[in-house]
């Protein structure tokens, strides 16, 4: 007998000694003394109500707080109600819920986690196992109605139960997002969710970490109905009477070592083993199918203990945290007003990917260019999106048409003074927009917030030609629009704060993610970027192989290597960056005209064919070269800390508010490895700058 | 006869704001793929963008629609909604066939009249190539049967009841063009006008060429009305002007509605058509108050009866009411707009306003007087540019009001025959 099943059989010997109740997994011994001494937990997080059917009604609703969480006290407390339930032979069923406006369970505290010592972490692993299998094993029908945001440990809770009802409402979302943070489902869901849904399904789900809305997670098997909000408790009513759907034998999961194989195939492609957590979730999801749930809890626990032991977890929760912060954190001080109409100007590719976005968001648009042609071919790229969002379901057929009633069009001057926001999202020629800006002083009332999209030109000149420069703003969307969370928020000295903390709530309610800059040549993310791919090119021009740079970085976790960068960039708009850049700090920026003499040949990048790689329809012909690590390594430090120098810069000179911006912006408008932290968190940790 | 003297009590005077219209598509063209509550929609839209109001001024839209869409009921409501016009205020749709646009204008100003309201969108929109195909009364009743039946074997009874003849569908269209009461559809109508009152084909040709021709020299005032629809194509122009009209490719055509003795063809009748016209209509006060410079001020008009057999003579006492309500003489117009529902009608009514005889058979007293040619639909009409005809009285008033723009005009007339038996007439003023 080995080691492993000679501690499960002593483990479950104690447990049923202690907690009186059969094949519960044990929990550590500290953790166990108020039970077994049975301290009774005063119920501060949860309510219980047994009505006259025998229901047992489990409201969770967390005092003092928006949100429900699941950690030490919550578990122990909800530990209680069950041992309670098991002990009451009034009940017939359970139904878990939550009293929270817009939450089910946010799933872990993940706050409580990253500050906890990681031998504490594999404990509140333990608990939550425990718990949620004591759920699982009480004999009667179990309910989960969820209502609002529903991730991680809050939708493992869920799987405990026999049934899942979810409310059709926008703030319903489902899904177990683990492995985005660095760790994986170990609260049972890796191994309880394949069984449900299949281990396919459930290795897409868990992999990607998806949320999904309610209609989707019925479409995907997650919950069987999606009902309004109030009619969640009388189906729940129905239900508890009704029988309780079996599980039938996938047949598919009998395939699980050929799907896992396939699937980790899949992930270590995408990811180049660079993000263990997600094979790590492959490998255990797929093990943990077959067999009894103890075992693959025995798995999961497992697996936490050793990824918590790295750093990459503590980044990506770090990363985590400064996100959410950057999308909720009003600007300090200024009134926020809200955006209803909105003009776009310049129906290119990102003048119809803004307006697609404000639309899709509730916001009358107003999309303007100069011909009807470039306006049919913006409004074709926005019904584009439209569809592709349908066929997802992230939108429905009402959604869609909605968003695209919202925007209307012309192309000769019409009058714009309702208008709260107009941005300018017209060719980068600085003429142009002088123009544009000028037209646009006479058409709008004087508190329209006149913003450019401009991604090098000063928005400080362009303030200087309007009156009322105080409503002048940059507001730098990236490519494509709707897929790219970042935006950088432009600010001169006499930007107003009301004008400021307008634009921030803008972006915030858009859905994305606002870092506030100020002006100056490149902003932040060109700024640190650009240098790094001119780097690359006279890495190149030295004599280094395009494949062998690409590959360099692509091991480093850069989503795409510069060279490829450049080519979807197009070489000419990389080059004028580079100029505007090398003009403005002409001691530092290496001059290359490598991208010069590519531009004359006609050699643009992906959109004529031929850039650094050639592209047939669109996709890349790779060249075979043979990889050659120690030079890769040699590359990524190189260019590594060309990044996180002008990171640095960027930080001294003020251009951000801190270093937790600039590390953010950089990884939600580049794809800089988040594992890492972002380009100075980077420094910090590798120690190559004198931080 | 009489009618109501000119008016001297203080009622409020409506002034058109602005305009918008799609371009006009011949039916099963261009704009077939977008159905009336689409083309009425980007009408309104447009007219929107174009004044850049707020939306929440509106009080009520009130638009014409004559084939509306069994699954847009009240068209108007739906169009308002979709086109952002404020979920509070109400709107209604209006059918008095083919003048339904301009009843929208006219019944706007009533209810300024009775305090309902100060700011209105108005117009028409119509999709005459969505227009549906119904099943059989017969067909309907044996469908209800079988959707009844309880069980196979009264399904499969039900079933057996039905006949091929049951699945020959009844085509909207010739239905909607149909008179119910004389049982003559209107080409019928145009028929029995042009042989009671001596018009020839020859003249009917001569009238649809001049209406092509004028329409293409007037392309560029058209194209301004015009808001461009923007698909894979853009658009931008009215599909049904033939530049190169002739008396020779006219008189190829075969007579339509008679085909043995008849004169009337589709070369010198209106097209069928699909658009939608959206205007801004407001009482004069409220229009200063919101500093809006109005393109015009609706005068007087009248909706008169006739017979249903000769429906194409409604203009004419409409036109004597409305001129008599404003005070006018049929020579103070310096545009007339008479909608081209068929080139007999519009000839017919221009001998009955001239001619004392047929004067008296349209019921007239005495006739009003010689219509100078030159005035009469300089840009083109109907038999050119098409009838959608919820929107084409909406239209005949954008475009009166821009040629009066354009030429320093002061004042139009406009006036539509109405199937069924009717004719409207208005008179308007430039600003």
């Amino acid at each position: 007998m080995n080691l492993k099943q000679n501690i499960l059989i002593q483990l479950k010997a104690m447990k049923t000694l202690l907690l009186n109740c059969p094949a519960i997994i044990h929990d550590p011994p500290h953790v166990l003394e108020d039970i077994i001494h049975g301290h009774p937990v005063p119920l501060k997080h949860f309510r219980l109500d047994i009505d006259h059917d025998g229901i047992a009604w489990i409201n969770f609703d967390s005092p003092k707080s928006s949100a429900n969480v699941w950690n030490e006290e919550t578990l122990r407390e909800f530990n209680h109600l069950l041992e309670t339930i098991e002990h009451d032979t009034r009940v017939k069923a359970l139904v878990l819920r939550s009293a929270k406006e817009r939450i089910f369970i946010a799933g872990a505290d993940i706050k409580a986690i990253r500050s906890m010592q990681h031998v504490r972490v594999n404990d509140l692993i333990w608990l939550g196992q425990a718990v949620f299998d004591r759920l699982a094993r009480l004999p009667m029908p179990k309910i989960a109605a969820i209502h609002g945001a529903c991730m991680g440990g809050g939708f493992e809770v869920t799987l405990a139960c026999d049934w899942r009802i979810a409310s059709d409402h926008e703030s319903t979302k489902i899904g177990l997002p683990e492995t985005q943070l660095g760790i994986l489902p170990a609260w049972g869901g890796s191994t309880r969710l394949s069984r449900i849904i299949g281990v396919r399904k459930a290795l897409d789900l868990i992999t990607t970490g998806k949320l999904l809305n309610a209609s989707a997670a019925k479409h995907a098997g997650l919950v069987s109905h999606v009902v309004a909000m109030e009619n969640l408790e009388p189906l729940a009513r129905r239900l508890v009477r009704e029988k309780i759907p079996s599980r039938r034998l996938r047949l598919e999961n009998l395939l699980a070592p050929v799907i896992g194989c396939l699937a980790q195939r899949k992930v270590l492609a995408r990811t180049r083993g660079l993000y263990p957590s997600i094979t790590k979730a492959v490998e255990v999801v797929t093990r943990a199918v077959r067999g009894e749930i103890e075992s693959g809890l025995l798995l999961e626990r497992n697996a936490v203990a050793e990824l918590i032991q790295s750093r990459d977890s503590a980044r990506l929760i770090d990363l985590f945290f400064k996100r959410e912060e950057a999308n909720k954190r009003s600007a300090s001080s200024g009134t926020a007003l809200p955006i209803h109409d909105a003009t776009v100007i310049g129906a290119g590719v990102m003048g119809a990917g803004i307006a697609h976005t404000l639309a899709s968001r509730g916001i009358r648009v107003l999309m303007t260019d100069v011909t009807n042609d470039s306006l049919a071919r913006g409004l074709e790229r926005i019904h584009g999106l439209v569809s592709d969002a349908t066929r997802r379901r992230l939108v429905t057929q009402v959604q869609a048409r909605d968003t695209l009633d919202r925007i209307s069009t012309t192309h000769v001057p019409v009058p714009m003074n309702r208008h709260h926001l107009v941005i300018e999202a017209a060719t980068e020629s600085m003429e142009l927009k002088k123009k544009i800006f000028a037209d646009l002083a006479v058409r709008v009332s004087a508190d329209t917030i006149l913003a450019t999209n401009t991604s090098a030109l000063s928005v400080s000149d362009l303030a200087k030609t309007v009156p009322h420069p105080e409503r002048v703003i940059g507001l730098h969307f990236f490519n494509p629009v709707h897929r790219m969370p970042l935006v950088e928020i432009i600010t001169l000295p006499e930007t107003s704060p009301d004008v400021l903390a307008t634009a921030v709530s803008f972006v915030q309610k858009l859905g994305k993610t606002p870092v506030v800059v100020k002006d100056s040549p490149g902003f932040l993310v060109n700024r640190i970027l650009v240098p790094y791919l001119m780097e690359a090119v006279r890495l190149h021009e030295s004599g280094i192989s395009v494949k062998d740079i690409d590959d360099a970085m692509l091991e480093f976790g850069m989503p795409m290597g510069p060279m490829r960068l450049l080519d979807e960039i197009g070489l000419d708009v990389a080059a004028h960056v580079a100029k505007t850049l090398a003009s403005a700090f002409p001691d530092r920026f290496p001059h290359t005209d490598a991208l010069d003499k590519m531009v004359a040949a006609g050699h643009l990048g992906k959109k004529t064919g031929q850039g650094f790689y050639r592209y047939a329809n669109g996709q890349e012909i790779v060249s075979t070269t043979h990889t050659d690590l120690p030079r890769h390594e040699s590359i990524q430090t190189n260019l590594a800390l060309l990044i996180s120098q002008e990171a640095m810069r960027c930080l001294k000179e003020g251009i951000a508010r801190n270093a937790d911006d600039i590390d953010l912006a950089m990884v939600l408008g580049t794809g800089y490895p988040p594992f890492r932290g972002g380009p100075i968190t980077f420094a910090r940790d590798t120690g190559i700058i004198d931080y | 006869m009489r009618h109501s003297a000119p008016n001297t009590m203080k009622i409020p005077s409506l002034v058109i704001v602005a305009a918008a219209r799609t371009p006009f598509s011949r039916a099963g063209t261009d704009l077939a793929h977008l159905d009336a509550v689409e083309l009425g929609r980007h009408a309104v839209s447009a007219l929107l963008t174009r004044t850049g109001i707020d939306p929440m001024l509106v009080d009520e839209t009130i638009l014409g629609c004559v084939g509306q869409p069994p699954e847009a009921m009240n068209i108007a409501r739906v169009i308002a909604l979709r086109a952002g016009l404020p979920e509070s205020k109400p709107a209604m749709t209006v059918h008095r066939n083919c003048a339904s646009g301009l009843e929208a204008i006219t019944l706007a100003h009533a209810k300024m009249c009775a305090g309902q309201g100060e700011v209105f969108v108005v117009g028409g929109t119509e999709s005459m190539s969505s227009m549906p195909f119904y099943f059989s009364r017969p067909a309907v009743e044996k469908f209800t049967a079988l959707s009844r039946a309880r069980d196979f074997s009264g399904r499969a009874r039900a079933a057996l009841h039905f006949r091929l003849a049951d699945f020959a569908p009844v085509i909207g269209l010739k239905l909607g063009l149909t008179d119910p009461v004389s049982s003559l559809n209107m080409g019928q109508t145009a028929e029995v006008l042009a042989r009671e009152f001596g018009i020839t084909r020859e003249m009917q040709d001569a009238f649809a060429m001049r209406s092509h021709l004028r329409a293409t020299q007037a392309n560029h005032l058209l194209n301004q009305e015009i808001a461009p629809v923007l698909g894979h194509n853009v658009i931008a122009t009215d599909n049904g002007i033939r530049p190169d009209s002739s008396l020779e490719k006219l008189g190829k055509l075969k007579p339509l509605f008679d085909t043995v003795t008849g004169s009337v063809t589709a070369g010198n009748s209106s097209q069928i058509t699909d658009g939608a016209v959206a205007l801004l209509v407001a009482t004069e006060e409220a229009a200063a108050a919101h500093n809006w410079k109005p393109l015009g001020r609706l005068v007087s008009y009248a909706a008169t009866g006739c017979d249903p057999a000769r429906m194409g003579l409604g203009p004419v006492r409409a036109l004597d009411a409305a001129l008599h309500r404003s005070g006018w003489k049929l020579d103070d117009a310096d545009v007339f707009e008479i909608n081209e529902a068929f080139a007999a009608q519009v000839l017919a009514v221009m001998k009955c306003l001239a001619d004392p005889a047929s004067a008296r058979r349209a019921g007239l007293e005495a006739p009003l007087g010689e219509l100078d040619p030159a005035k009469i639909n300089a840009c083109g009409g109907a038999i050119a540019l098409g009838h959608p005809v919820g929107a084409t009285g909406a239209r005949l008033v954008q475009t009166a009001l821009n040629q009066l723009h354009a030429n320093d005009g002061k004042r139009a007339v406009i006036s539509l025959c109405v199937g069924g038996g009717q004719g409207m007439a208005a008179c308007l003023e430039a600003l």
